[in-house]
């Protein structure tokens, strides 16, 4: 097992689980709010080619969080925009 | 589709759509012909910079300021559209050397009529918080402006469809046809045009279609790069380059230079801009040159280095041996008229130039004397 | 960091894998790069837990037995998590980067895969709409059920693997959704005959989904999704479709999740980097153009590039095993029971066209769309703005929708919309090809880019 936050809230995951899917786990489905028109958006693909799920990870925005594995305390903070 | 017109157009760039708007509202019927679409050339390949901060004194600097405000015009005109904005250029300067030597510039610019401030470091740092603080000096030209070229081209266009004239894509030109010593109309892929009136105003390619008619124009590919990052939040409000760029532009080597443009667009992404090399119409990316780009950004901006890139693309400016653009009517053919070679500046050179013509077609005194930019002067032994 | 290898595979699902093993078994030394951290690509994909893995996978034996092999070989190095960003051909050499390595060879074997085709539709971009494969990669690398009601619905095979993997982990698939008829193979069934492995896979599948009583539904397609008042997924509109998929009737659907698939898209970024020949299949997607020998036409003749598995036109795990295998022998320039592979391969080759076109996508989904409709989803360019341009501007290419509504021109680089804009704006084979052209692979930061000791 493993603790992140998320917006300041601690979750758990399972070791080698990627961000998105650990954040579903604890139904959590929103990675982001659009650039333009402030949407919300989350795992679309899943595998890494659609970057709808980006997520700021560690302070750096951006991140695919379908394909990047959460790693203990590890800040994920949903994304406004770019 | 009508096959006669008063005038006809070669090429739906940049040149040619703002040519075609001065024709059209000078009471011409217009037509429009690209071997491609809408700016397949070298124009979506531009960042749409236009400035004035990058020229010393002369021909080129007077055609630059009036163009600069007869972009603004043409928004009037039309009605805009195409992200039109007086952003304003910052130039710095990170050697001893090149404070001099801005400084000096700065002071006979100010003498040719651009609005050049010098700036204090306290200043940068307020204009750009970003901005690395090795960086002690530097210019504000709020003059300098940007469009999107592509949609300046789109929108200008379709004005002129508006207003009478014709677009034809998918032309390829293939034969100027002359009678006497002047051109009669040409010959495309998708049938014959008549005109008494030709502009040639297909840039680094125009060198082949003044030679369809029998005539000749030295104008050759100087390929540039462009970085463009994903979308951020605004972090650089400017265009900011540093001083060396201004060296660069008016370079006649043929090896790579470069020194990086960084600004912010409407869209949100960072365009770093652009290397200048002549390998002729050379293919594929070459990223010693995309590594020298994002190290000079880097070192204006170090917050660039985490920023991702998202894309990276290259163009060919059409370039003469001076330099400067050819603007004026052929030596050879009466009636045909080269508006072309405008090199990293075309976009921001455009409404001037397309003036120019115009006024050169109807005989009427224009706002400066073409001389400097007529083709004649590289068959007069001017320039080799 | 420099690394020159004999041969080297990117891509370590079925075709990556089986071109390494034989071709290091052909005597070859072979690195084997991959952006995942484990082998196994979209077909195999694991969560590195066999028990868990074995279960929720049709044929894991056959997958974690090719799998052992290729790790056991001493002359194959994996490299995981190892994205390439860009590659060039220059001279006589291949080189690919990563964020930190350059790798040199000039003998290539690209299997880059797939990924799912999405089709626009009103509310596609609601969090719970998401691929097919994005619910079978949530369950199967990540052993995470997609939500509590959900909804499998597009076109093709694989919606049946996707909805018996749900419902045999404890999921509640309140429907599958197909838009083919119950009985579109029937014209088919001497080719699907000849492929009785498939058959019995396709019945388990059928066979678990009639136990736990889920619903198959034909003929009908989700044409528009309702979020909640949380912005989340509520509910779908569900439309009985005539054969040109075109509206006929809606109900209402209550669900937290889609999982939508209408087939597979080739990933040929890497492929289109490095200049490779592209063609257009029949299916209406770009693939790699290859010979008999799984051999693609390189700009640079003195090196040679192999292309196997989904990147050469979409045909299933066992397609891509047999062309892997073929690329293998091929790069390794041995004859090893070369016949019989290309015998399995012109089977599987066979059975993929028939696929195909059972289960062929007409242009009536595009009647699904409203002016409002997000075409693409990075730039969240809608319907109305891709119709503008040729209104407004007279250009209807495909290349001037981009440059002046930015479709197209976000972070996936037109993976999800440009096939969809291509269609919509009927363009001709050339411009599809070029709307897949994206030099930078992957995103790489500036500051990874001006590093030292990279080029
Ligand atoms: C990387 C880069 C960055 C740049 N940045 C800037 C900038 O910031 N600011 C600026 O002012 N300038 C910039 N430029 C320069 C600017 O883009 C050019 O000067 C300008 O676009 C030239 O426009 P044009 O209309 O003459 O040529 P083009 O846009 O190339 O148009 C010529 C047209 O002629 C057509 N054509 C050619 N042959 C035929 C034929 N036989 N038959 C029919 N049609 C034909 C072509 O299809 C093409 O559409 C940049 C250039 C590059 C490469
Ligand atoms: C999400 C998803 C789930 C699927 N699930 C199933 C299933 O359950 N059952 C089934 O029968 N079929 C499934 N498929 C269909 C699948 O396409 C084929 O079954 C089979 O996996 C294709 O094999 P392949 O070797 O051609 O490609 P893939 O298995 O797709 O392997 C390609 C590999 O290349 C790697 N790669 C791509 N680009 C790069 C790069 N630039 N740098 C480094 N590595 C790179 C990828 O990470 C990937 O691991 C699925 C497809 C997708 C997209
Ligand atoms: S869901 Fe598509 S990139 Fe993560």
């Amino acid at each position: 097992m493993i603790t992140f936050t998320f917006n300041g809230l601690e979750l758990t995951a399972r070791t080698g689980q990627s961000v998105a899917a650990a954040l579903l786990s604890h139904n959590e489905r929103i990675t982001r709010l659009t650039r333009i028109s402030g949407k919300p958006r989350g795992i679309f693909c899943g595998i890494g080619v659609c970057f709808d799920c980006l997520i700021i990870i560690d302070g750096k925005p951006n991140q695919r969080s379908c394909i990047t594995e959460v790693k203990e305390g590890m800040v994920v903070v949903t994304q406004d925009g770019a | 589709m009508n096959t006669n017109a008063d005038a006809i157009v070669i090429g739906a760039g940049i040149i040619g759509a703002t040519t075609a708007l001065a024709l059209t509202n000078a009471g011409m019927k217009v037509l429009v012909i690209d071997r491609g679409n809408i700016a397949s050339g070298t124009t979506s390949a531009g960042e749409g910079n236009i400035l004035v901060s990058d020229k010393a004194p002369g021909p080129e600097l007077d055609l630059a300021l009036r163009s600069r405000d007869a972009w603004f015009e043409i928004q009037e005109d039309i009605g805009g559209g195409f992200e039109l904005e007086a952003k304003g250029g910052l130039v710095v300067a990170r050697s001893e050397s090149g404070v001099v030597g801005l400084r000096a510039l700065t002071s006979v610019q100010r003498q040719a009529g651009i609005d050049a401030q010098d700036v204090s470091e306290a200043d940068l740092r307020a204009l750009e918080p970003h901005l690395s603080h090795s960086i002690t000096d530097g210019a504000l030209y709020p003059q300098d402006s940007q469009c999107q070229p592509m949609l300046a081209a789109a929108e200008i266009l379709r004005a002129v469809r508006m207003r009478g004239g014709e677009f034809i894509a998918g032309a390829n030109v293939t034969a100027i046809n002359t009678s006497n010593g002047a051109v009669t109309g040409v010959v495309t892929s998708e049938g014959t045009f008549n005109a008494p009136i030709i502009v040639n105003a297909t840039g680094t390619w125009a060198g082949q279609i003044a030679e369809l008619a029998g005539s000749s124009l030295p104008i050759a590919p100087r390929r540039g790069f462009i970085l463009v990052s994903v979308p951020t939040r605004k972090i650089i409000f400017h265009k900011v380059y540093d001083a060396e760029y201004v060296a660069n532009v008016s370079s006649g080597e043929a090896d790579l230079q470069s020194s990086a443009v960084v600004e912010g667009t409407q869209s949100g992404t960072i365009l770093i801009g652009a290397s200048r090399e002549r390998v002729g119409f050379k293919d594929g990316i070459d990223f010693e040159i995309l590594r020298v780009l994002a190290r000079q950004a880097i070192a204006l901006f170090p917050i660039l280095a985490d920023i991702q890139l998202l894309r990276a693309y290259r163009g060919f400016r059409p370039y003469a041996p001076d330099h400067l653009p050819v603007i004026g009517e052929d030596p050879l053919f009466k009636g045909f008229w080269h508006n072309a070679g405008h090199e990293g500046a075309g976009i921001g050179l455009a409404p001037a130039s397309a003036q120019l013509i115009v006024d050169g077609i109807l005989g009427r005194t224009s706002f400066m004397d073409a001389t400097p930019f007529s083709p004649t002067r590289f068959t007069r032994g001017e320039v080799s | 960091m420099e690394h020159k290898h004999q041969v080297i595979v990117v891509g370590g699902g079925p075709a990556g894998l089986n071109a390494a093993k034989y071709a290091a078994n052909a005597g070859c030394e072979v690195a084997l790069l991959d952006s995942a951290t484990r082998l196994g690509g979209q077909y195999w994909r694991n969560t590195g837990n066999e028990i868990e893995d074995q279960a929720t996978h049709h044929d894991f034996d056959q997958g974690s037995l090719l799998m052992d092999a290729v790790t056991a070989n001493p002359r194959i190095t994996h490299y995981p998590n190892t994205t390439i960003w860009s590659a060039a051909i220059l001279d006589d050499e291949i080189t690919l980067r990563t964020q930190d390595d350059v790798f040199s060879t000039t003998r290539l074997i690209l299997a880059t895969g797939a990924y799912d085709r999405s089709l626009p539709f009103p509310g596609w971009d609601i969090p719970g709409v998401m691929t097919a494969g994005a619910a079978q990669s949530l369950l199967k690398g990540e052993g995470v059920i997609a939500g509590k009601r959900i909804v499998v619905a597009g076109s093709g095979p694989f919606l049946l693997p996707v909805a018996s993997g749900i419902t045999s982990h404890g999921g509640k698939v309140v429907g599958v959704i197909e838009a083919a008829g119950r009985f579109a193979w029937l014209p088919e069934i001497l080719t699907l005959l000849q492929n009785p492995t498939k058959i019995s896979e396709g019945l388990g599948y059928l066979l678990t989904l009639r136990k736990a009583k889920v619903a198959m539904r034909f003929k009908q397609a989700v044409v528009a999704a309702h979020a909640g008042a949380d912005g989340l997924l509520d509910s779908i509109t569900v439309a009985n479709i005539d054969a040109e998929f075109r509206i006929k009737s809606t109900y209402s659907l209550q669900c937290d999740v889609a999982a939508i698939g209408w087939g597979f898209t080739p990933d040929t970024s890497l492929a289109g980097a490095l200049g490779l020949k592209e063609e257009v299949a029949a299916d209406g997607s770009v693939v790699v153009v290859v010979d008999d020998n799984q051999c693609a036409t390189s700009p640079q003749p003195e090196v040679q590039v192999f292309a196997a598995g989904e990147i050469t036109g979409i045909g299933g795990s066992g397609l891509s095993l047999a062309e892997g295998a073929i690329a293998g022998l091929s790069a390794a320039a041995s004859r090893t029971n070369l016949r019989q592979l290309k015998k399995l391969r012109r089977r599987a080759h066979r059975f993929a066209l028939t696929l195909q076109r059972v289960y062929s996508i007409p242009a009536g989904w595009q009647s699904w769309l409203t002016p409002e409709t997000i075409i693409c989803r990075c730039e969240e360019v809608n319907y109305e703005a891709i119709q503008d341009v040729s209104e407004k501007f007279g250009a209807d290419d495909a290349r001037s929708a981009k440059l002046m509504t930015r479709c197209g021109m976000g972070m996936c680089q037109g993976r999800i919309c440009s096939r969809n804009v291509a269609d919509l704006l009927n363009s001709p084979d050339s411009d599809r090809i070029k709307g897949v052209y994206r030099p930078i692979i992957a995103p790489i930061t500036l500051g990874e880019l001006a590093q030292d000791g990279l080029l």
